[in-house]
C-alpha cells in the first residue's frame, strides 16, 4: 500500500465520478462537440494516467510512512480556514479575523493574552482599514455592522 | 527611424510633466503594492482607479492606469519569493525556485535579478512596441481558434514534460487542473457543469484562489507545525546582491524570457501565465545543471520573471495598434480611453500621437521608477522574513483571506481557497507538483473554446488544424515533444535517458 | 486589564453606533445608496452607470458608489438585487440580457434566478440598436446581397458573437430567423474578441453596438450593412433599417436601464424617478454619454415598463425560436 497506490486510486475515482456525472449533458456532433464532449476526453485521459499511477506504484512511500507531525496545526489552520468562509459575512470581517487570529495566535501558538489579543486586534482592523477604508474594497460588515 | 525619434521626444516632454510624472509614480507604487498583497492582482487595482481616471486628462490617466498594471507584476515576484503565495496568479512559476533561494538565504539575490530582469524586459518590450506595433498586431490577428488550441495543447505538454518528478503524477495533474477548470455554465451551449446551483459557481472557478490556496494556504499547512525552522540571520549588504556567478547564469535566461514573454502578450486572449511556464520549462531544458530547478535554481526565476513583464507590455500591442481589446485589463485601459471620447482604432497611433508615446515614454520612465523603487526595498523585504513564523502564519493567512475576498467579494472565493489549501497540502504528502493544477484551471476554459470554435469554424472536419500553418507548425512540435519523451522508453539498456538520470538526481539516489 | 476591557468596550460601541443601519430619520434618501452594475469594469453597463451615479449624487444629496458584482453574464448581480432588502438603497444598472436569462433557465428547465418580474423599473437610459458588420472587403454591400448569398450556402457563413444567447447571437439570430437564412454562429467570450475574429478573418460579419465599431469605422476597416432599430441612427443616417428593408419583426437594441427590487416603497420610486429623470437628461450625464458614442434615449419608469415589456417579449420569441443548440 504506496501512497501512489492510493493517489492513484484517489485519481480514478475522480475520473469516474466526472464520467458519470457528464452523462446528463450532450456529446453533440462533431462540427459541435457538445458541454459533454470535452469532460469526457479529460475524465478518460485522468482515468488512464490514474492507472499508470497505480499500476508503478510499487516502488513509491509506504502509504503509513507518511509524515503527520505537523498534522495538529494544519487542522487549526484549516479550521480556520472554513471559519472564515461561513463567518465572515454573517459576522463580518473585522470579527470573523480578530476570532481566528486570537485562536491562532492565542491557542494554537500559545502566546500570552496581553500579546495575542491587541497583536490579533491590530492586524484585523489595520487590515480592514488598509483594504476597505484606504483601498475601498469593500469588505463585509456583518449584522454588528463591524 | 529619424520619425520614431522626433515622436519618442514629444513623448518624452508629455511624460516628464510633473502632473504626468506623478501619475507614473503614483501608478508604479500602486501598483507594487497591490502586486504584493496575494489575490488582488492588477484588473482589481486598475478597476478601482477607472473612476479616478474620469477627472483627468486622458493622457494622465492612461498613465496612471498603465503603471498599475506593469507595477503589478514587479510586486507579485516579492509575495512569490519570500512567502510562497503568488501575488497574482502569473507569478506562480516564481513561487518555486525564488521560495526555495529565500530559504537558503539567497532571497536578496532573488529580488534582485526579478526586479533587474522586470526592468530589462519592460524596457526591451516598449521597445519592441514602439517599432513593431502595427505589423505585429496584423500578425497576432491572425491567431484564430486553430492555432490557439495548437499552441495550448504545446504548452501544456511542455509543461508535463519539463517540470520535476513524474512525468505522468505531472500530467495527472495538468488534467486535473483542467477538469476544475470545467466547472461553471459551458459558454458554447448554455449548460452549466458541476456547478450543483451554486449561482457563484456558475462562473467558474477563478484561478486567484486556487493558485493562492495551492500554494499560499498548502504551504501554511506544511510549515506551521514543524518543529523548527531555520532562522534568518540579519543579512550583510553582500548577501542582499546576487553573487557574480548568479548574475552571468541570468543573463541568458532574461533574454529568452523576454522575447518568449513578448510574442505569447501579443496574441489576443492568450493567458499571460502561459508564458511563464513555458520559460520555466525552457530553461529547465536547456540548463546545464537541470537538478537545481525547484531547489533554488536563479534561472527558474529571471526567465519567468522576465517573461511576464514582457507579455503583459506585449498584450498592449493590438490594443494601441488596433484598437482590440485582448483581455480584460486592455479592455479596462481602452475604457479609460473611451470615456473620454477617444477611441482607440487602427488609426489611434496617427490620430493622438500625444497619448501614444506619452504613454510609451511613461512606460520607459516607469519600469526605471520601478526599479528604483523596488531595489531598496529588497532590504526591508528580507527582513520581512526574520518575524517568528509564529506570528508570520496567521498574518500570512489574513492576506489570504482578505487578497481572495476581495477579488468577488465572495465568501465562495474563500471556500475554494481553503479547499484548495487541504488540496495542496495532501498533495505535497502524496509527492504531487501543484503548478501545473493552475496552469490547467486557467487554460480550460479557452482551449476547449478554441476546440469547438475550430470544428464549429470546419463544419466538423478536423483537419482543420493541419490545414493552417501555425496551427501545424505547433502541432508539429508537440509531436516532437512527445516523441522525445517516449525516447527513453525506446533507449533501454545502458543510457536511461535524461529525465530518468534528473529524476534520480533529485531524489538524492 | 480592567482598562483595557474598558478600551474593548469602547471600541466595539463606536463600531455598532457607526455601523448600525436605519438609527437616522427624516425623507429617502438617508444614507448612500449602492448602483449595481452586474459587469465587469470597463463594460457598457459600468461606463454608463458611473456618470449617472455621478450625475445623481447631487441630486440626491447622497453618495451613490457603483458596485460591480460580475458572474454569470450579469446573472449574479441581478440576482442579488432581486432578493435584497427593498428598502431603495441597493438598486440595479442592467442591460437588456435581464430580460434574455430568465427564458433561457426556462428553455433548460432550470430553475430561474431571478425573474423579470423582480423589479420595477425606474428609467431607461439609453437603446442603441446593434447594426449589422462586415469587413470592408467582403463581397457583399447590402442586406439583399447578403441575403442572398446566404441562401445559396446556407450554414457557411460565419458569425461572431459574444456568447450563446447573449446579446449579439440573440439580435443575429432574430434576423436569421426573419429573412429564413441559416449561419453558422461562432461564440466567443464577450465583444472585444467577437471584434477581434472579424478583424482577423475567422468569421465574415457579426451584429453589434455602434459604438463599438465606431473607430474601425472610421478607420475604414469595417463596412456596415444593416441597422436593427425602428428608425435610421442619426450616427449612420445612411444605413437602412432591417424594418425597411421588409423585415417587420426583426427590432433589437442594447439598451441600459435602472432598476429597484420590485418591493421598494412607491415613495422611494417617485423620488428616484424624478431624480433620474433630471440627471439623464443634464448635460453632465449628455456629454458623458455622447463621448462614448451612446446617445441618450430616456424613457421614466411607466414608458419604460411598456418598451421593457415588448423588447422582452421579441427576446423570449427569439431565444424560442434558438431553442438549445445541440
Amino acid at each position: 500500500m504506496t501512497i501512489d497506490r492510493v493517489s492513484g486510486f484517489a485519481l480514478l475515482m475522480i475520473a469516474g465520478f466526472v464520467a458519470v456525472e457528464s452523462r446528463v449533458l450532450p456529446l453533440g456532433t462533431h462540427s459541435r462537440p457538445g458541454a459533454a464532449y470535452l469532460p469526457l476526453v479529460l475524465a478518460a485521459s485522468l482515468g488512464v494516467l490514474a492507472l499508470l499511477i497505480l499500476f508503478k506504484g510499487r516502488s513509491a512511500l509506504p502509504f503509513g510512512k507518511i509524515k503527520w507531525t505537523e498534522g495538529r496545526h494544519a487542522l487549526a489552520i484549516m479550521g480556520a480556514c472554513f471559519f472564515a468562509t461561513f463567518a465572515i459575512e454573517p459576522l463580518g470581517y473585522r470579527i470573523t479575523l480578530l476570532l481566528i487570529l486570537f485562536f491562532l495566535f492565542g491557542v494554537v501558538e500559545r502566546m500570552k493574552v496581553w500579546w495575542s489579543l491587541p497583536l490579533a486586534f491590530g492586524l484585523s482592523f489595520g487590515s480592514f482599514f488598509i483594504f476597505d477604508t484606504l483601498l475601498k474594497v469593500p469588505l463585509p460588515r456583518g449584522g454588528l455592522g463591524l | 527611424m529619424a520619425e520614431t525619434l522626433q515622436n519618442l521626444l514629444l513623448g518624452f516632454s508629455t511624460a516628464l510633466t510633473p502632473a504626468n510624472l506623478l501619475y507614473a509614480f503614483g501608478g508604479c507604487l500602486i501598483g507594487t503594492m497591490v502586486g504584493v498583497l496575494p489575490g488582488v492582482g492588477p484588473l482589481a487595482g486598475i478597476s478601482l482607479l477607472l473612476p479616478t481616471t474620469f477627472g483627468l486628462d486622458p493622457t494622465g490617466g492612461l498613465i496612471l492606469l498603465a503603471g498599475v498594471y506593469y507595477g503589478a507584476m514587479y510586486g507579485g515576484s516579492t509575495t512569490s519569493i519570500l512567502m510562497r503565495i503568488p501575488g497574482e496568479a502569473a507569478s506562480v512559476m516564481t513561487c518555486i525556485d525564488g521560495y526555495a533561494m529565500a530559504q537558503k538565504g539567497r532571497a536578496g539575490a532573488a529580488l534582485f535579478i526579478a526586479a533587474v530582469g522586470s526592468y530589462v524586459a519592460g524596457t526591451a518590450s516598449v521597445i519592441g512596441l514602439m517599432f513593431l506595433a502595427p505589423p505585429l498586431a496584423r500578425f497576432a490577428l491572425g491567431f484564430g481558434p486553430p492555432e490557439y488550441f495548437s499552441l495550448l495543447i504545446l504548452g501544456l505538454l511542455v509543461l508535463g514534460y519539463m517540470t520535476g518528478g513524474s512525468m505522468v503524477k505531472n500530467l495527472a495533474m495538468v488534467v486535473l487542473g483542467l477538469l476544475i477548470g470545467m466547472i461553471g455554465i459551458d459558454h458554447m451551449s448554455g449548460y452549466f457543469r458541476f456547478s450543483y446551483g451554486v449561482v457563484a459557481l456558475g462562473d467558474g472557478i477563478g484561478v486567484v484562489p486556487v493558485a493562492v490556496g495551492l500554494f499560499g494556504i498548502a504551504e501554511i499547512l506544511a510549515t506551521a507545525g514543524q518543529a523548527k525552522r531555520p532562522e534568518v540571520i540579519k543579512p550583510k549588504l553582500r548577501d542582499l546582491l546576487p553573487s557574480g556567478e548568479e548574475f552571468r547564469d541570468s543573463v541568458k535566461p532574461i533574454g529568452r524570457g523576454t522575447v518568449l514573454g513578448f510574442l505569447i502578450g501579443i496574441i489576443p486572449g492568450s493567458a499571460h501565465i502561459i508564458s511563464t511556464f513555458v520559460a520555466y520549462a525552457i530553461e529547465r531544458r536547456l540548463s546545464r545543471h537541470p537538478e537545481k530547478f525547484g531547489k533554488g535554481a536563479i534561472e527558474g526565476v529571471a526567465g519567468p520573471e522576465s517573461a511576464n513583464n514582457a507579455a503583459s507590455c506585449g498584450a498592449l500591442v493590438p490594443m494601441l495598434a488596433l484598437g482590440v481589446p485582448t483581455g480584460p485589463i486592455p479592455a479596462v485601459l481602452l475604457a479609460a480611453l473611451m470615456v473620454h471620447g477617444i477611441n482607440p482604432g487602427p488609426l489611434f497611433i496617427k490620430e493622438q500621437p500625444v497619448i501614444f508615446w506619452g504613454l510609451i515614454a511613461s512606460m520607459y520612465l516607469g519600469n526605471l521608477v520601478l526599479l528604483l523603487l523596488n531595489l531598496p526595498m529588497v532590504g526591508i523585504f528580507v527582513n520581512f522574513l526574520r518575524i517568528p513564523y509564529r506570528i508570520l502564519y496567521p498574518t500570512i493567512l489574513m492576506f489570504c483571506v482578505v487578497g481572495v475576498y476581495a477579488v468577488n467579494t465572495s465568501y465562495v472565493d474563500v471556500a475554494i481557497m481553503s479547499i484548495m489549501g487541504l488540496l495542496g497540502y495532501l498533495l505535497r504528502k502524496f509527492d504531487y507538483e501543484t503548478a501545473p493544477i493552475v496552469l490547467g484551471v486557467v487554460l480550460a476554459s479557452i482551449i476547449e473554446m478554441s476546440f469547438r470554435q475550430a470544428l464549429a469554424m470546419s463544419d466538423g472536419k478536423y483537419a482543420i488544424f493541419i490545414q493552417r500553418p501555425i496551427s501545424a507548425v505547433f502541432l508539429a512540435a508537440a509531436l516532437i515533444m512527445i516523441l522525445l519523451g517516449l525516447r527513453p522508453l525506446i533507449q533501454k539498456g545502458i543510457n536511461r535517458g535524461w529525465r530518468e538520470h534528473l529524476t534520480k538526481a533529485e531524489k538524492g539516489e | 486589564m480592567r482598562s483595557r476591557s474598558w478600551i474593548l468596550i469602547l471600541f466595539l460601541s463606536a463600531g455598532i453606533l457607526t455601523g448600525w443601519p436605519g438609527i437616522s430619520a427624516g425623507e429617502y434618501p438617508t444614507r448612500p445608496i449602492s448602483l449595481i452594475a452586474p459587469f465587469p469594469p470597463g463594460g457598457v453597463a459600468d461606463l454608463t452607470a458611473r456618470p449617472l451615479a455621478a450625475a445623481l449624487e447631487p441630486i440626491l444629496k447622497q453618495p451613490m458608489p457603483v458596485v460591480n458584482k460580475s458572474g454569470a453574464g450579469g446573472a449574479v448581480g441581478m440576482q442579488y438585487v432581486a432578493v435584497s432588502k427593498p428598502d431603495g438603497y441597493t438598486l440595479l444598472l442592467a442591460l437588456s440580457s435581464i430580460s434574455v436569462m430568465p427564458e433561457v433557465d426556462k428553455l433548460f428547465g432550470r430553475p430561474q434566478t431571478y425573474k423579470k418580474e423582480d423589479f420595477v423599473p425606474i428609467a431607461l437610459l439609453n437603446a442603441d440598436p446593434t447594426v449589422l458588420t462586415v469587413r470592408k472587403d467582403a463581397p457583399w454591400n447590402s442586406v439583399a446581397d447578403f441575403v442572398a448569398d446566404a441562401k445559396k450556402r446556407p450554414g457557411e457563413i460565419k458569425y461572431s458573437s459574444s456568447g450563446i444567447y447573449g446579446t449579439l447571437h440573440v439580435a443575429m439570430e432574430m434576423f436569421a430567423h426573419s429573412a429564413g437564412i441559416k449561419l453558422r454562429h461562432i461564440p466567443t467570450q464577450g465583444g472585444g474578441p467577437a471584434l477581434t475574429a472579424l478583424l482577423g478573418g475567422h468569421v465574415e460579419a457579426f451584429a453589434v453596438g455602434p459604438s463599438v465599431i465606431a473607430s474601425q469605422l472610421k478607420a475604414g476597416t469595417v463596412k456596415v450593412l444593416g441597422c436593427w432599430g425602428a428608425k435610421r441612427l442619426a450616427s449612420l443616417p445612411d444605413i437602412p433599417t432591417f424594418k425597411e428593408l421588409g423585415f417587420k419583426d426583426v427590432e433589437f437594441y442594447i439598451w441600459a436601464g435602472m432598476f429597484a427590487p420590485k418591493a421598494t416603497p412607491p415613495e422611494a420610486v417617485k423620488i428616484l424617478r424624478e431624480a433620474t429623470k433630471k440627471a439623464a437628461n443634464g448635460p453632465e450625464f449628455k456629454n458623458a454619454m455622447e463621448k462614448l458614442n451612446t446617445p441618450v434615449y430616456y424613457l421614466d419608469g411607466p414608458d419604460f415598463q411598456k418598451f421593457w415589456d415588448e423588447d422582452a417579449a421579441r427576446l423570449a420569441k427569439a431565444v424560442r425560436n434558438i431553442g438549445k443548440v445541440q
